[in-house]
């Protein structure tokens, strides 16, 4: 019944982030620690030094959090709000291991014997626990209250649905949130890694826009061929890149890289250019 | 030692003192007529250093006797791993990741991104464990992540207290040496220096590097501390070199966009190589533009120009944003807590966060919310850093209240 009442309490306050951290007692047996924790873009340094930079990439906005207690055992639990859905999912693109599988909980989420997190909706929840041993019950449980507080999006981005998913490795597509393969004109997409080479797509405000991107980044490298994928195309050779092959569709840029020797990517990016809607 | 060093608290990276704007911009060297600085810093290659390449400049760092690059790569935030390829063979020989970096992912890509040139290059990654067995657990999953069988030097990561350096700690950085896993160890902070540092060189011969935060928004005191442990023989790796200004401003924002077309983060990298008791810097870098443009400021120096664009800098951070010293607390008569004040009006006005700013204030006391600046005659509050005290408060009492 006090699940319930929590749960209850937790849906019908949806929509900030500090009605989406509960209380350590919650879960049966668990007391806060110390202070409810509550940070912005401007100060989360102060919490996390450095880290905070990975952050602030994905449009960071606040952060609210507690440290609950059982024994000798602690969770620290925070709860981030990103500007939108796609930054808190690309957020958790960037903190997920790709050699552990995913979990359905918000749009997904990862549970290792020391931490889980998961995102929905423009939130970002983390858990990590100490000491060392494996906490994934306790986690799960935490996690589940707090994912039934979470209202919004639980639905991957389209972009997701667009990669080939022929030798796509799985749980691989993240979201780059400036300079995609290291390049600058490419300010912010989607990359794939495949079992050779990677696909990258990137959405530009209009065709207008994505035609000069095009333009200059076909002029970035040198000895590009043109190809016939989307509405322009090119191939080309580099020596980080490896093959690359560049297509544009509307206001879309996208393509494939780090091809092995003999491969330009056009049969690749010819598939993904097919999908982007 | 004339003035009198007050650190107050750590906020963003930045130590926060009392003193003077005349004495800060005179002793960041901004405020003086311009120095010409080599960018060859002769008196750092006593030791047999590599042939530089075209616009390098290479420094000794410290007693591990390591020559590196000036500039070297931050790569917490990189996502894309040819850039630190590319790096490594434009020259760059100074790496750093970390075991937390996201999540464990960012020493993977390093590892990938350099298992060819692994012996040519310096690579340090950083702990933020408590207890010596989590520690060696962290390094052996870095070694195994990094691809490699020792890194070059290891951190402890983020300390800003004495007590911080715990015996546990420093006996897993003496394991991990004599196991032949990382050639040098080290302690990285973002603040607290004036207690961090003599703790540090108490501790010798333990520590052969410090990281540290280090950037023109700093006190000037900054400098008196590294030249001390320069002169005890530890090495000095720079980082957040482009300041927390730089830090707030998002991709995207207009501010960052400004601040690049400006060429504000060269000038501020170049102002932190010209000290030459800094052996390398680590400044973040996503792209093959900005390490084109970082590899310059090893081969410019820092210039009048350079010295305008970081005075506009101050001059436009400074009198708006509040560095949370805690100077000014308990200084005004009616309670108001000013800098978390002034704070909430950058939300609105600085970054455009007008609801978050709104619903920051709210959550005053209702007896705070109703204070208004306008009916004092004088104001008693006195910010050492120049934050326009006054006017900055009544922008937030006429916004949010």
């Amino acid at each position: 019944m006090r699940l319930a009442v929590l749960v209850l309490s937790l849906l019908v306050s949806a929509g900030t982030a500090v009605a989406q951290v509960p209380p350590c007692t919650a879960v049966p047996g668990w007391t806060q620690q110390g202070d409810a924790r509550s940070y912005d873009a401007d100060n989360l340094f102060e919490y996390m030094n450095g880290n905070a930079e990975g952050y602030l990439l994905y449009h960071f906005v606040r952060m609210k959090g507690i440290t609950c207690a059982s024994g000798d055992t602690t969770l620290t639990i925070d709860v981030s709000e990103f500007e939108d859905a796609e930054f808190a999912y690309g957020m958790f693109t960037s903190t997920r291991d790709p050699r552990t599988p995913t979990e359905r909980i918000g749009v997904n989420g990862q549970v290792t014997p020391r931490k889980g997190f998961f995102t929905k909706d423009k939130y970002y929840v983390e858990i990590a626990a100490n000491p060392e041993k494996d906490h994934s019950a306790t986690l799960r449980a935490f996690l589940s209250i707090i994912e039934k507080g979470i209202q919004g999006r639980t639905t991957l981005p389209d972009a997701f649905g667009w990669f080939p998913a022929e030798n796509l490795v799985p749980d691989s597509i993240r979201l780059v949130p400036e300079s995609v393969l290291g390049l600058r004109l490419l300010k912010s997409g989607y990359v794939a890694q495949y079992q050779a080479g990677k696909g990258f797509l990137v959405r530009e405000s209009s065709p207008d826009s994505a035609a000069q991107v095009f333009t200059k980044l076909k002029a970035r490298f040198s000895q590009a061929s043109p190809a016939s994928i989307g509405d322009e195309a090119f191939t080309a050779t580099d020596k980080y890149l490896n093959g690359v092959s560049v297509f544009r569709k509307g206001a879309f840029i996208g393509g494939f890289a780090n091809l092995p020797e003999g491969r330009n990517g056009v049969a690749e990016s010819e598939k993904l250019a097919a999908n982007v809607r | 030692m004339g003035r009198r060093l007050t650190a107050k608290r750590v906020i963003g990276g930045h130590m926060a003192y009392k003193s003077s704007r005349r004495d800060f911009l005179a002793a960041a060297g901004l405020a003086l007529p311009t120095v010409a600085f080599a960018s060859i810093d002769k008196s750092r290659q006593a030791p047999t250093l590599p042939s530089p390449a075209s616009g390098f400049s290479y420094r000794v760092l410290g007693k591990t006797g390591l020559k590196v690059t000036s500039l070297g790569f931050g790569c917490m935030i990189t996502s894309d791993p040819s850039v630190i390829e590319r790096a490594a063979d434009l020259g760059i020989t100074y790496f750093d990741t970390a075991r937390g970096y996201q999540n464990g992912n960012n020493e993977r890509m390093v590892g990938a991104a350099l298992k060819s040139k692994r012996t040519s290059i310096t690579l340090s990654t950083k702990t933020q464990a408590k207890t010596k067995e989590e520690a060696l657990q962290h390094l052996d999953t870095s070694l195994a992540e990094l691809g490699t069988d020792h890194v070059d030097v290891w951190y402890l990561h983020a300390k800003s207290k004495p007590e911080d350096l715990t015996d546990e700690l420093l006996e897993a950085q003496q394991i991990a040496k004599k196991a032949g896993k990382t050639r040098f160890v080290g302690v990285s902070t973002h603040g607290g220096q004036p207690e961090l540092f003599p703790a540090v060189i108490q501790k010798l011969p333990h520590f052969d590097v410090i990281l540290t935060s280090y950037n023109f928004t700093m006190d000037p005191k900054m400098d008196e501390l590294i030249a001390s442990a320069v002169k005890q023989g530890i090495g000095i790796v720079a980082m957040k070199v482009m300041a927390g200004g730089f830090r707030r401003a998002k991709p995207g924002d207009k501010q960052t966009e400004i601040l690049k077309r400006e060429g504000a983060m060269l000038a501020a990298l170049k102002w932190v190589l010209k000290n030459t008791d800094v052996a390398t810097t680590i400044p973040s870098i996503t792209d093959n533009e900005q390490l084109e443009e970082n590899l310059t400021a090893m081969s410019a120096a820092f210039s009048d120009a350079d010295r305008r664009i970081l005075l506009a800098q101050l001059d436009h951070i400074g009198p708006l944003y509040c560095r949370m010293c805690g100077s000014c607390s308990g200084q005004c008569p009616k309670g108001l807590p000013v800098s978390d004040v002034i704070r909430y009006a950058s939300y609105s006005d600085g970054y455009g966060q007008f609801q978050l700013a709104r619903e920051s204030f709210m959550a005053l006391p209702a007896a705070i919310r109703s204070v208004r600046c306008s009916d004092c005659a004088t104001c008693a509050v006195h910010c050492p850093n120049g934050v326009r005290v006054t006017e900055r408060l009544q922008v937030a009492q006429e916004l949010l209240a």
